[in-house]
């Protein structure tokens, strides 16, 4: 379980079914808060939502994007698609992590970060996200029905070293697909449930080294609002109180604000005394 | 090391390649069609994909060889540069690399045939002028050594052409290549050096400053030619000290009749470098005292400059032929 909520933690999971939902909903205490147009869940403490996506790339590409905008989710956000799979090289229960992602109808492939893979001994694979259920598995592959339009969109809204794609093998060739309840997928989960975490945990880890990379500088929020800045002024301000913290870290630079001093007085102030 | 390779289909089946895939044996090798399709998105973060790199295997296609950026040169006419890899083992706090490039991956070009037959190509055609070869821009070749075999190489090839220079600029204390061949008149290998004190902070993951002086001494006694390379100047407190300690350390340890050439300048970047720089290292004192100055560099202020590499100018004409000396950037 994720026991401290530090400050920046975000986590978006989109998922198709309720079945494959459920074991996470369950393990990160999340609460319904939206029906339509998609099931929305959230937990009540930290800044996690899952979004039941339905079926097929576009409802994947639809819900992303809509949990996006619901959720008001920061470029610093982690977004996992989780769902269950098919495949012939993999045991039916196997938890696989995924590093290619292609598509039966688009040249372009993805490739998740490898940052997101390490030290968790989870069995990577390449996904093929196609437009029905798959029963051949001509390919060593795994194959889904959406992972291709979560990935093609959430690369866009996050950095891809905090967008992942985790499958559980439900299927393989000669399975009966009629016999995938939502019983048979929630035991198939529950069982995996700790590798999981682990995948969230290491993302969590990344997650903080980005948090740390974009945040402003102290003071700049006091600075911003005691003058106007322009926003190429806000760009040199942040530089230069960047800049201020590792050069003098016992100097107050709202000590050097004098208050009739413009904007532009203010970065020279700055400047001057940063030059040497 | 490495548990991630990509390869593109084009050359996983090449020699060259599968020598390499075969020193990962742990490796998840993933096939892909160019090298673009991992390592140009813009949406990727260097820092974070540093903890944990992948290794691309790929083809150039062309571009094999450049001119080398102006003031680059040791005082030949015609200069270029050669990168066979993009990104470093090493994980120096004030690399341009982490500016230029989205990916930290290591993306290592196997077709070195290409490359050779292009500086053969460049050679005849400017053959009389007086060039220099550069490997070491993009990488550290000799760092990867054991990994891509890329001087093992690159020496008989040059020890063909023996008025051309080629140089290998380095921090890495990997000798075996240099047992295994004899030394080349026309090889100079070029450490990159700063005082120890700053090496401690700013070069991660590197060789200390004293282990690459021992290797220089190491490389000089089997009959190498040697590069002293003060390429950036740090500015720092106490910088006239520590460089002064540092420049008479080296040449405690190295005679100057085999130094081939010196060249110094300091610390500047493209003011894109530098903002993403500043981003990853907020608390760094060193870049703390950079500018923007009127050509769009970041670069430290010109009196600090001049002052520096004066200084540096004077302090090593205490050990060495100024002839010898060359200025960067």
């Amino acid at each position: 379980m994720i026991e401290k909520n530090f400050e920046g933690l975000s986590v978006r999971w989109v998922i198709a079914l309720k079945g494959e939902a459920e074991e996470i909903i369950k393990n990160y205490a999340m609460k319904r808060v939206a029906t339509t147009p998609f099931p929305v869940y959230k937990n009540k403490d930290l800044d996690m939502w899952l979004i039941l996506s339905g079926i097929g790339q576009l409802n994947a590409v639809a819900a992303t994007s809509y949990l996006y905008v619901k959720s008001d989710a920061s470029y610093n956000t982690i977004w996992i698609n989780f769902g269950i799979v098919g495949s012939r090289n993999f045991k039916v229960g196997e938890l696989i992590q995924i590093d290619k992602i292609t598509s039966s109808d688009f040249q372009d492939n993805y490739y998740p970060s490898p940052s997101t893979f390490k030290n968790n001994n989870i069995e990577r694979c390449n996904l093929i996200t196609v437009n029905k259920p798959e029963k051949l598995f001509e390919n060593d592959a795994v194959y889904d029905m959406e992972g291709y339009g979560f990935f093609s969109f959430a690369k866009k809204i996050a950095p891809y070293e905090l967008v992942s794609v985790l499958k559980i093998i439900s299927d393989i060739p000669g399975t009966d697909l009629s016999k995938i309840d939502k019983n048979r997928v929630e035991i198939l989960i529950s069982k995996k449930i700790q590798f999981i975490e682990k995948v969230l945990e290491n993302l969590l880890d990344l997650q903080k080294i980005l948090f740390l990379q974009l945040r402003d500088p102290k003071y700049f929020d006091e600075i911003c609002l005691q003058k106007k800045f322009t926003f190429s002024q806000k760009v040199t301000l942040r530089k230069y109180l960047t800049q201020w913290q590792a050069r003098f870290p016992q100097r107050n630079p709202l000590e050097e604000i004098g208050q009739r001093m413009t904007a532009s007085q203010i970065l020279k102030k700055f400047s001057d005394n940063l030059m040497r | 090391m490495v548990d991630t390779i990509y390869a593109e289909d084009e050359i996983i089946g090449t020699k060259k390649a599968q020598e390499i895939i075969s020193k990962f044996r742990h490796a998840k090798v993933t096939t892909i069609k160019r090298f673009g399709e991992v390592f140009n998105p813009s949406n990727q973060n260097f820092r974070i994909q540093k903890t944990n790199p992948a290794l691309i295997l790929a083809k150039k296609q062309k571009g094999f060889v450049l001119d080398a950026p102006e003031g680059f040169g040791i005082g030949d006419q015609n200069n270029y540069y050669f990168s066979h890899m993009y990104n470093c083992l090493y994980d120096c706090s004030y690399c341009f690399l982490q500016g230029m490039y989205n990916s930290a991956n290591y993306l290592v070009f196997v077709n070195f045939d290409d490359y050779q037959n292009e500086i053969e190509k460049t050679i005849k055609k400017h053959k009389e002028k007086k060039m220099t070869f550069f490997t070491g821009y993009d990488c550290d070749s000799l760092a990867m050594e054991p990994i891509t075999n890329f001087i093992n190489d690159f020496v008989p090839f040059f020890s063909r052409y023996k008025k051309v220079l080629f140089e290998i600029r380095t921090k890495s204390i990997n000798n075996t290549v240099f047992r295994k061949h004899n030394p080349l008149a026309n090889c100079i290998v070029a450490y990159s050096l700063m005082p120890e004190a700053l090496a401690k902070i700013l070069d991660k993951k590197a060789p200390s400053v004293s282990a690459r002086i021992k290797n220089m001494k190491y490389l000089e006694d089997k009959g190498w030619r040697i590069g002293l390379r003060f390429d950036p100047l740090i500015y720092c407190n106490n910088w006239k000290a520590q460089y002064a300690d540092l420049f008479a350390n080296i040449f405690k340890e190295i005679k100057e009749e085999n130094i081939h050439s010196v060249s110094f300048g300091s610390l500047r970047f493209p003011t894109s470098f530098f903002n993403k720089l500043l981003q990853y290292y907020p608390n760094s004192e060193e870049l703390s005292f950079l500018r923007s100055n009127d050509r769009g560099i970041i670069s430290y202020d010109q009196s600090i400059e001049n002052e520096m590499n004066e200084f540096c100018r004077l302090e090593l004409m205490k050990y060495c032929d100024a002839r010898k000396f060359f200025s960067c950037g």
